[in-house]
């Protein structure tokens, strides 16, 4: 023990004295006797001096040895009690007590004496554990202890009266209370451990807040830590209607909770450790939200305030939201919080990585931390870099100007190429910078990266397998990314090729294989089927795993409106809108004339939007909008119904201005509708190239546009471009991976 | 009957082993304790060549944990580490691991059967309701709706063969299942893992020892940490966490070499998840880091309140 110091206590002059009965012996001669080894002579004259029976003169000379650190001699005084007859004397005078009500001035007096001897017998026993504990005879410390809490348990039936409890007698207890586990701990007999510690907290020991709150700190960091399952707490102590934790971390959570709530209350003092156990069980379970909800409520004073704002954007951001997790950072970092702080800066940096609308803020953040990660936080300087490359990559996408655009595209893949001079060995490096180079064109840098990030991951992530394939089919080398795709669906197993086999059936149709697609397609409706009926909702399957059904459906009436089948394609949508409750009932006009249909739906939109717009989120629902209306669109159009779909087409760009496939789809019917309408034809392109310069088909009617108004050269430039950028088309967009 | 079981799985790996350990009294526990004999076992896992489909002592584990005995499959169970290490680290070389892999398969399908493929679930509980711990006085509202239910490890399916993608689930389930046999590992074994903790993350998190910038300098074990960085997805990364946890913090019998083993090790995890900024593992890991240090700190002024307080007077 390392508090044996205390033992010591001469040196401050005070005399150490014994005391009962109103007289008061030196302690010096009494020890003078025990020195000699004379235990009987030390206990005689302690029985004349203080008029004491023999067990009080016993338990005061052990008392008196534990106290000087000689635990040897204690245990050989407590050996000449036979205390565990005591206790038998106890019992039954205290079982009269609960008779004798009447008689209640009688039975109080009465009560405080035995309360006295129980407290003398009882911390004789307690002193005989300790003193057996420093000696390392751990297991007979504890069944000692243990025994001193069956006889609280025997001799207060009732549980310990608090009122009126006498003090010595109640530290004696709470002490074997605390004690018992620990030394069960220190045995090794962890289940034992377990049962002390429940006993502990499940029976009316009367514990002050602090030491109950002590051992329940305890038992959570055994409970989360030890590696033993402790198993369900035994029927008797549930009661009806309350929460009984089934394993190991619900109980540990339960009591960390606890804690935390206790010190809301004012009851305990706050104990830093309580809320990093709670902080490391929690982002276990990854219920970053309820440890969010406890840091709001602690008080202020408690954390700095900084700490308190990183660590709840870090839970934030830990489920996915990351716009309460930013405005945290962004007062965390204030010029007059802490404004340098790598961790905030890196993590704000990479939430705003992923908004183009937030990337040059994310911009700002990345150079702070590049510019603060030095000396032992040097090597964080990559992680900058990177972070730096991510959020200039995506700012150059809402660029005004072709000039700009091309200033912070070439200064993201600097960052990024700087990063791994830092970091040669990270893998999502190799990642970033293969889509980074695969959007530029630079198709065999890309294919570099993409077949480094494999190497890289052991091929054990999916998006690699399909920049791979992306990067191939960019090369126009469908059946070596068809080679790909079959050996990432080697390396998947069922429930998790969705993706892959989407990849397959437009790799098949970019082969001119169209029934092969097909074919590939109903598997895929296959496996949606089947995904549909094996989960429940506790198979959590990350949502990219999961089959996107209206993708599905989506890819196979694109298919059929490359094949001229207008009915398959109608179908198709059908049972793509299917999927989204606010066209339902539209479906029920099945066998109608398609056309008719459409025509009514589109002129019905607006009003759809309306209720739509209530009832679902605007991410979902515009994506859903737009796959219907770019569909009904192109069917319009297969149709010759210009005008149709003209109207349809604007009506989804006074939705979403910046959606390319409708500006190019417009640029190209104005185009077709004489001169007048050449102009406009032409800025919509040009507008749509601003967003997406690499849209092929945005070059190849800017060409035609051209061509129309007599600019030859211009045209020519527009065409080569537009052949140039077909050569190295992908199948799917590259940022559809990002 | 379990004997004999393990008298044979002794004999067999002697004929495998360099320097045949002498025959023992107590074959099964010689197996797990024995360091001159995990020693010899972690150095063949070790070469460079090992685990390859024909490998000999890949095929001894496979076969001793088939053998169904438990205290045999503890032996194979407390070589996960090492197996895990090397082979997660190996596996980008594109060498032949058949042997490796089997024997994870075999841990991977025996948690599988033993959970019936059930997922594991937390409770989180909600403490307006009461509990066995605490009273409260919620409008009764309803019994157990308010509870968040948190899935800790999803439900599993069988696997015949080691898919890359499922590579990391499948090492993860087996560490779910040494993390259920953690008290009777044996320290050597916690070691082994805390070092490839380090080496997986493949940042020395040296540099964060202290934050109050005391500047201890440890040896920096580059070669290592640099060569072994994987790829750490949640599923691998969260099992890993709970056998760090015990390591650091779970044995009371404290060892001390274990001990600074799994602070380096959390370290080095801190620093990997600030590098992968990665929220969920800078939470947990950033919390194990600062347990460590208050473990430290409070090591020398920690009060015993089981004691009895020293008293001038000694009175009745």
């Amino acid at each position: 023990m390392a508090d044996s110091g205390e033992y010591e206590g001469d040196d401050d002059g005070s005399v150490r004295e014994l005391c009962a009965n109103g007289a008061c012996m030196k302690a010096a001669e009494v020890e003078a006797k025990l020195d000699e080894g004379n235990i009987q002579e030390a206990e005689s004259s302690l029985r004349e001096g203080l008029s004491l029976n023999f067990e009080e003169a016993r338990a005061l000379l052990g008392r008196l040895e534990y106290q000087r650190g000689n635990v040897e001699g204690a245990l050989r005084v407590f050996d000449g009690i036979d205390l565990h007859a005591a206790i038998q004397r106890l019992q039954p005078s205290f079982s009269e007590k609960s008779a004798s009500k009447k008689c209640r001035s009688r039975s109080d007096s009465h009560v405080s004496v035995s309360q006295h001897a129980a407290s003398l017998v009882l911390e004789a026993i307690y002193l005989k554990a300790k003193s057996l504990q420093k000696l390392g005879r751990l297991t007979e410390a504890a069944n000692e202890c243990k025994s001193v809490l069956d006889a609280v348990e025997r001799i207060f039936q009732q549980g310990i009266p608090d009122a009126q409890v006498d003090n010595r007698l109640q530290e004696t207890v709470s002490r074997a209370v605390e004690l018992l586990p620990e030394l069960w701990k220190q045995v090794g007999c962890d289940h034992d451990a377990v049962a002390a510690y429940r006993r502990a907290l499940l029976s009316q020991w009367n514990l002050d807040n602090e030491c109950c709150a002590r051992i329940q700190k305890r038992f959570a960091v055994f409970l989360l830590h030890s590696g033993v399952e402790a198993g369900p707490p035994s029927l008797g102590s549930q009661v009806e209607g309350s929460y009984v934790p089934k394993n190991n971390l619900e109980e540990a959570i339960l009591l960390l909770l606890i804690l935390m709530k206790k010190y809301h209350l004012g009851k305990i003092k706050w104990d830093p450790a309580v809320m990093e156990h709670l902080t490391y069980a929690l982002s276990l379970c990854s219920q970053t939200s309820i440890l969010a909800k406890q840091l709001e409520e602690i008080m202020p004073g408690v954390f700095l305030r900084s700490d308190r704002w990183n660590a709840l954007a870090l839970c934030y951001s830990a489920i996915g939201q990351n716009d309460a997790a930013l405005n945290l950072l962004r007062k965390s970092l204030h010029k007059h919080e802490r404004p340098n702080d790598l961790m905030a800066l890196l993590l704000a940096a990479k939430i705003c990585s992923e908004d183009c609308h937030l990337a040059a803020e994310g911009i700002q953040y990345a150079r702070t931390a590049l510019s603060n990660a030095q000396g032992k936080d040097e090597h964080l300087k990559g992680v900058g870099l990177r972070m730096l490359g991510l959020c200039l990559g995506r700012h150059a996408k809402v660029s005004s100007s072709d000039y700009e655009r091309s200033r912070l595209q070439s200064e993201a893949l600097k960052s990024l190429d700087g990063a791994i001079t830092f970091e040669n060995n990270n893998a999502d490096l190799f990642f970033d910078l293969g889509v980074r180079y695969a959007e530029q064109r630079n198709l065999s840098t890309a294919l570099r990266y993409a077949k480094q990030y494999i190497d890289a991951t052991g091929g054990s992530v999916l998006k690699g397998w399909k920049l791979l394939a992306l990067v191939l089919s960019a090369q126009q080398r469908f059946s070596e990314a068809e080679v790909v795709t079959d050996a990432a669906l080697d390396e998947t197993t069922k429930w998790e090729q969705g993706p892959i086999l989407r990849l397959k059936a437009k790799l098949k149709i970019a082969q001119a294989l169209p029934m092969d697609a097909i074919e590939t397609y109903r598997y895929l409706l296959a496996l949606v089927q089947a995904q549909r009926k094996s989960f429940g909702p506790l198979r959590s399957l990350s949502q990219d795993d999961k089959v996107n059904e209206f993708q599905v459906w989506h890819g196979l009436a694109n298919l059929y409106s490359g094949l001229s089948h207008w009915k398959d394609v109608a179908i198709c949508m059908g049972k793509a809108r299917e999927l989204k409750a606010y066209s339902a009932e539209m479906l029920h006009t099945e066998g109608k004339n398609w056309n008719f249909i459409l025509t009514y739906e589109i002129s019905n939109l607006n009003l759809h939007l309306l209720h739509a717009w209530k009832v679902t989120s605007l991410a979902r629902f515009l994506k859903t909008f737009f796959f219907f209306f770019g569909s009904s669109c192109v069917m319009h159009e297969g149709c010759g119904q210009t005008h149709e779909a003209l109207r349809a087409y604007i009506n989804a760009l006074l939705i979403e201005p910046s959606y390319v496939p409708c500006k190019v789809l417009v640029g190209s019917l104005f185009s077709k509708l004489g001169p007048k309408a050449l102009p406009v034809a032409r800025s919509l392109l040009s507008d749509a190239l601003r967003i997406e310069p690499t849209n092929r088909k945005a070059w190849y009617y800017l060409g035609l546009v051209h061509k129309d108004d007599g600019r030859i050269a211009d045209a020519a430039d527009c065409f080569q471009a537009a052949s140039m950028l077909e050569e190295s088309d992908p199948i799917e967009s590259f940022s559809s991976i990002a | 009957m379990s004997d004999t079981k393990a008298e044979t799985a002794y004999k067999s790996l002697s004929s495998i082993l360099t320097n045949t350990p002498p025959s023992s009294q107590n074959p099964a526990s010689s197996l797990l304790y024995d360091p001159e004999i995990s020693s010899q076992v972690s150095a063949l896992l070790r070469h460079p060549n090992s685990g390859a489909g024909d490998d000999n002592l890949c095929r001894w584990l496979y076969d001793t944990f088939q053998s169904s005995d438990p205290q045999l499959q503890l032996v194979v169970v407390r070589f996960l580490p090492m197996i895990a290490g090397v082979y997660l680290s190996r596996v980008t070389l594109r060498k032949p691991l058949a042997g490796f892999e089997a024997v994870l398969l075999a841990l991977y399908s025996h948690e599988t059967t033993s959970r019936k493929g059930q997922s594991l679930t937390v409770n989180v509980p909600d403490l307006s309701h009461p509990s066995i711990y605490h009273e409260s006085k919620a409008p009764s509202k309803n019994n157990a709706t308010d509870l968040n239910l948190a899935v800790i490890s999803p439900s599993l399916e069988p696997h015949g063969t080691v898919r890359s993608t499922r590579r990391a689930r499948i090492v993860g389930v087996a560490l779910e299942l040494y993390y259920s046999k953690i008290p009777q590992m044996p320290v050597g074994s916690k070691i082994e893992f805390c070092e490839f903790c380090q080496a997986w993350a493949g940042q020395d998190g040296d540099m964060r020892k202290d934050g109050n910038g005391g500047d201890e300098v440890i040896n920096q074990k580059e070669g290592i940490s640099k060569e072994g960085r994987i790829p750490l997805p949640w599923e691998l990364l969260q099992p890993v966490l709970r056998i760090l946890g015990h390591c650091l913090l779970g044995s009371n019998k404290k060892n001390k070499e274990l001990y600074e083993a799994a602070c380096c090790a959390s370290r080095s995890l801190y620093a990997r998840s600030l590098h992968d900024i990665n929220p969920n593992a800078i939470l947990a890991t950033g919390s194990l880091v600062r347990l460590a240090k208050m473990g430290l700190d409070s090591q020398n002024d920690q009060v015993d309140h089981t004691q009895v307080p020293w008293t001038r007077v000694i009175s009745l």
